[in-house]
């Protein structure tokens, strides 16, 4: 099943054209990855994509819904969710907070409901509450729940940042380089969660410069370079794919090898 | 557990009426008056509280929307003969909606923009309250405002018009912690800890600011309206720059994104210029010097609180509490706290 269809997509920030007719399709239960070098588009992409950012040419078609010309909020409420490369978590509050504001578009309660505790408001804060440590278990930081997310070390803050998305019920989670800063073992304690999402039924897009992280977990592989798709497949034929290995992988073969 | 929580109920209302009902202990005029202005502060400071301390949008002209308030509760009462509550229902919607108008253009904007519309709503106001002395009687101010009154009932007296007001604060100050504590209130913290994690997480960030910027000044009208019944007279002195800026100084006294933080803030610099009535056998030089230089001294807190405990009186004492409670789980374990 189709879950995303973007096509002809395109963005341009005076000269330069940051995402350039880019076209792709996403389907239910997969683990998608994006890759490129630095500037290729990838984050533009997303921003495009979940109302951060307009575009000027293209179309984006999630679950029947045209979701180019929606806010943010909208889109979420759509059922699509993101993280970000600089992770947007709430320093101010706890874990647990910051994954129950991503309760926001699914949850009623209002001012005056709250102020006045109206009936059904002790309910559905409970739910939300068990909800959220759902999804902290599932990403293996439930332990943590009452610390300030500004005392969090940078690998926790990630899973968290994924637990608040996932707490928006997306059917598709567009991550931004999630492994950004990690170490080894956190990198596989995420590969493992990322996992765990997919057989929630939530399908992943993946920004990712961890060739390891992304050669592993991912299903089909979309190779950006100058805003332009140049390949697209599963990771062994993207890996051999000429194009990819001049126009991308090719400028750094080295380094290629290592992670790989 | 429910049992802890049934103590702190008890505690709490115990507390609430102990408040309310100080004028059967305190029969001195002037003391109640005062404390009358600490309630009617608080209550402003809870509402700028909600938007400045925990969705982090600063207002630099609340004072003109308490003067909204007051200006419309008095003229329609003094001068139009309007029954008490409709007059103050009235002064509530125009505060709430002077402020939806101006929160419209300017919640759009980001950053330091809000407190420019909000510095300049304040200042064309305070021009408004001065010019218009048909209505509001210019620089003499406006005087002859009667006393709330429901139903025939004339709440006249000093203790009944403090406890009036207390019952209005406390009730304010439940219902907003009860908002805090909940979704909307997450929201708003959200909106302050980031923005575009907010809108990520399924926030209207707009909407969102729209309602919390109509809140407080709503609360800034109630407040009005309140403090002009209190006195039976207003000028536009009362409602200058001076006292917004004494306002956000109130809510970072005490601390942001804490409701008693904002309370401890209000009482602390309500009281200040009040100290030799509070103070037996205070020296009438040392107060009258406090009242003198009571705009720069609140300038000096602000600049002490800023480099000493950013995080206010609630910070400092959340910190305490940890400490003491680290101390006695090192007292109990040879270890001591791990973390």
């Amino acid at each position: 099943m189709t879950l995303l269809h973007v096509e002809g997509l395109t963005k341009r920030f005076g000269g330069l054209t940051a995402v350039d007719g880019v076209t792709f399709t996403v389907y239910e239960g997969v683990i998608q990855a994006v890759i490129g070098p630095n500037g290729a588009g990838k984050t533009t992409l997303f921003n495009l994509l979940t109302g951060f950012d307009r575009a000027d040419e293209g179309s984006a078609d999630f679950e029947g819904a045209s979701i180019l010309e929606m806010r943010p909020h909208r889109v979420v409420k759509q059922g699509l969710a993101r993280t970000f490369q600089n992770t947007q978590l709430f320093d101010n509050m706890t874990a647990l907070d910051n994954v129950l504001v991503g309760r926001y578009s699914r949850t009623k309660t209002g001012m005056v409901a709250a102020a006045l505790r109206l009936p059904g408001v002790g309910k559905e804060e409970r739910l939300a509450t068990e909800y959220a440590h759902r999804l902290l278990r599932l990403v293996d930081i439930d332990d943590i729940a009452d610390a300030s997310a500004a005392d969090l070390p940078h690998g926790t803050r990630r899973l968290l940042e994924i637990a608040r998305a996932l707490a928006t019920e997306p059917r598709l989670l567009l991550l931004d380089e999630p492994a950004a800063g990690l170490n080894t073992a956190e990198t596989g304690v995420l590969a493992e969660a990322l996992y765990r999402i997919r057989d929630t039924g939530v399908s992943l897009v993946v920004v990712e410069h961890d060739m390891g992280l992304v050669m592993e977990v991912s299903d089909e592989i979309i190779v950006l370079n100058q805003g332009r798709k140049i390949a697209e497949g599963p990771p062994l034929l993207i890996q051999k794919d000429p194009r990819v290995i001049e126009a991308y992988l090719g400028e750094t073969e080295s380094e290629m090898m290592d992670d790989a | 557990m429910s049992g802890r929580v049934g103590t702190r109920v008890a505690v709490a209302v115990a507390v609430a009426l102990a408040v309310v009902s100080l004028p059967l202990v305190v029969d001195d005029r002037f003391i109640l008056k005062v404390l009358t202005l600490v309630g009617i502060n608080v209550i402003i400071v809870i509402g700028l509280s909600l938007l400045f301390g925990y969705a982090g949008q600063i207002s630099l002209g609340h004072a003109a929307f308490v003067g909204i308030g007051a200006y419309t509760s008095a003229i329609l009462t003094a001068r139009f003969g309007w029954p008490w509550l409709a007059a103050v229902a009235v002064a509530i919607l125009l505060a709430a909606a002077s402020g939806l108008v101006l929160a419209i253009p300017s919640l759009r904007l980001r950053g330091h923009y809000l407190a420019m519309a909000t510095l300049g709503f304040g200042q064309i106001m305070f021009v408004l309250f001065v010019e218009f002395r048909e209505y509001t009687g210019g620089p003499d101010g406006l005087s002859g405002i009667p006393d709330p009154s429901v139903g025939g009932f004339a709440i006249a007296s000093a203790g009944a018009d403090y406890t009036l007001v207390w019952i209005v604060a406390i009730a304010v100050f439940v219902l907003a912690g009860n908002m805090v504590r909940l979704r909307p209130g997450r929201a708003l913290k959200a909106l302050h800890g980031s923005e575009i994690g907010a809108e990520a997480s399924g926030v209207d960030t707009v909407r969102l600011k729209l309602k919390v910027f109509t809140l407080s000044t709503a609360l800034a009208g109630l407040a009005g309206a309140l403090y002009a019944h209190h006195l039976g007279f207003i000028s536009p002195s009362a409602f200058s720059l001076e006292f917004s800026i004494v306002l956000v100084a109130m809510v970072v006294v005490g601390g942001m994104g804490s409701l008693w933080g904002a309370v401890v803030g209000a009482v602390l610099l309500t009281l200040l210029p009040f100290l030799d009535a509070i103070v037996p056998g205070m020296p009438r030089e040392v107060s009258s010097a406090l009242q003198d230089w009571q705009a720069g001294i609140y300038g000096m807190t602000l600049i002490l609180m800023m480099i000493f405990a950013p995080g206010g009186l609630a910070s400092v004492a959340r910190k305490l509490t940890r400490r003491v409670r680290q101390r006695r789980g090192e007292g109990d374990t040879t270890e001591g706290d791990t973390t």
